[in-house]
């Protein structure tokens, strides 16, 4: 038994750079030859979410439907339509507050680049966009759609799920902080959190995800307010606090969309969290840690 | 699916290894079998002129730090480069895979540091531990290989790439077979 085996377990791991930062794949308990191949797969389905959501290329599901005209039936490939409907279930759940189409204030923030042919910035919300089955997509009014997160924490998930079908025991799936972990093992995650001096938050982590955001990152002073890359989808405000947020999930594109919900309602967002089967883990600038949905949390 | 939250002191980190620790992924003999498998390889490394690092520079609008240029070419066709770029803190070797025609093959990081956080690097913050009893040293090196919330871009990388792929064009493409 590999647990309790004194050879240290085979571990063949790997990392490219996709979706705008390093990923890491993470292997045990497959041969060399085996895992390679496990983890080339793996890195084949990161590789095609980086192409069908990415905002910069112009020729991604993503861009073509930032560019569609009113009423238009959109084909997409599966795996968009898949994070589309996910979105939609994240923007009703938690009434609009998690919403991909922020996209359009994060180009108005020069955070994204304009997509080309740039129309007037579009007004657009999550309740434009319409699935209409069969991978097809139509939008009652103009968006920019924003997946950068989501996209990340749903490669992660597809890169999972790939090399379990391979048999890989024990995966390890870090795409820039989005993490998923599978296996009997937990592993130990640093949270790059301010904490008490001597201290560095660890997320010890079993059988889940867990993705982070830190409310002041990025921040640039502009236009006489600050702007960040956080932005509350019923305001169309940026979240301005100093707040680190974890959030521990199953599914890794959870955890990502929940950070983001997180860091704009705090405590307020403990039955959506309920509602995911999700935890968070947050804390304040000079404020202790705050713990949401402690139910599975493992024992000491 | 459990996890959850712990506080560890750091005083142990540091005295126990420094500040950062290394990931090595792949060796290079290990990319090039991953990128060329079957194939075998011949060195044919290159030392950039003053006026070639200028060339490239200019058409990459990427700094050329290094003339040395360490390409191999593979049996099965296109060529194989090792390079390195500058990250948030240290150098990150990586592998370039390009096929015959010079488009992308594959890219491979072969090494990764990481800092444990910021606050670490900063020598005010680690002379307080100097001298500390080290009889809690954590073996975090082993135990504690990934971070989340960190910014991680890979645009270093990725203009790294862009700076080969120039390379390429004004220096290696005239060797390869068929040019």
């Amino acid at each position: 038994m590999i647990l309790y085996s004194k050879k240290r377990p085979l571990v063949t791991e790997r990392a490219q750079p996709w979706l705008g930062t390093l990923v890491s794949i993470r292997v045990q308990g497959l041969a060399k030859r085996e895992a390679h191949r496990a983890i080339q797969a793996a890195f084949g389905e990161i590789a095609a979410v980086h192409r069908l959501m990415s905002f910069h290329d112009r020729e991604s599901d993503l861009s073509r439907l930032n560019r569609a005209g009113i009423g238009d039936a959109i084909d997409v490939h599966p795996y968009t339509y898949e994070v589309l409907q996910q979105t939609i279930e994240l923007s009703a759940a938690t009434r609009g507050c998690f919403d991909v189409t922020v996209g359009a204030e994060l180009v108005a923030w020069n955070m994204l680049p304009r997509p080309m042919p740039a129309g007037e910035m579009p007004h657009g919300s999550w309740k434009d966009i319409k699935l209409l089955g069969s991978y097809r997509v139509a939008l009652h009014r103009p968006v920019w759609m924003d997946l950068g997160g989501i996209a990340k924490g749903f490669a992660v998930d597809l890169a999972t799920d790939c090399l379990r079908r391979r048999g890989a025991l024990q995966t390890i799936v870090n795409a820039g902080g989005d993490i998923r972990v599978s296996g009997n093992h937990a592993e130990s995650i640093q949270l790059s959190a301010e904490s008490a001096e001597d201290h560095m938050a660890v997320l010890e982590l079993m059988d889940g995800s867990v993705a982070s955001s830190i409310g002041r990152l990025h921040r640039r002073w502009q236009g006489g307010r600050f702007r960040g890359p956080h932005v509350d989808g019923v305001h169309r405000t940026p979240a301005l606090t100093d707040r680190f947020v974890c959030v521990t999930a199953e599914r890794c594109m959870i955890a990502d969309a929940l950070t983001k919900v997180v860091m704009v309602q705090g405590e307020e967002s403990a039955a959506i969290l309920r509602r995911f089967d999700a935890s968070a883990y947050f804390k304040d600038s000079g404020q202790p840690w705050q713990q949401l949905e402690t139910e599975r949390v493992m024992a000491e | 699916m459990k996890s959850r939250l712990m506080f560890l002191p750091l005083a142990g980190i540091v005295l126990a290894g420094g500040p950062a620790y290394a990931t090595v992924y792949l060796s290079v003999e290990q990319a090039q079998a991953v990128l060329f498998p079957g194939a075998t390889f011949q060195p044919d490394n290159r030392v950039l002129t003053e006026e070639q690092a200028k060339a490239i520079a200019r058409a990459s609008g990427v700094d050329v730090r290094s003339k040395q240029i360490k390409a191999w070419r593979a049996s099965t066709g296109g060529w194989f480069i090792v390079d390195e770029v500058v990250g948030k803190h240290e150098y990150i070797p990586f592998a370039l895979a390009l096929d015959e025609k010079g488009a992308v093959k594959g890219i491979e990081i072969l090494e990764y540091r990481e800092a444990y956080g910021d606050q670490i690097r900063n020598p005010e913050w680690q002379k307080q531990f100097v001298g500390k009893n080290s009889g809690t040293k954590l073996q975090l090196e082993k135990n504690i290989r990934n971070v989340s919330g960190a910014t991680l871009s890979c645009k270093h990388v990725t203009d790294g790439v862009e700076r080969l792929l120039v390379t390429y064009d004004l220096v290696l493409k005239e060797a390869t077979p068929g040019h």
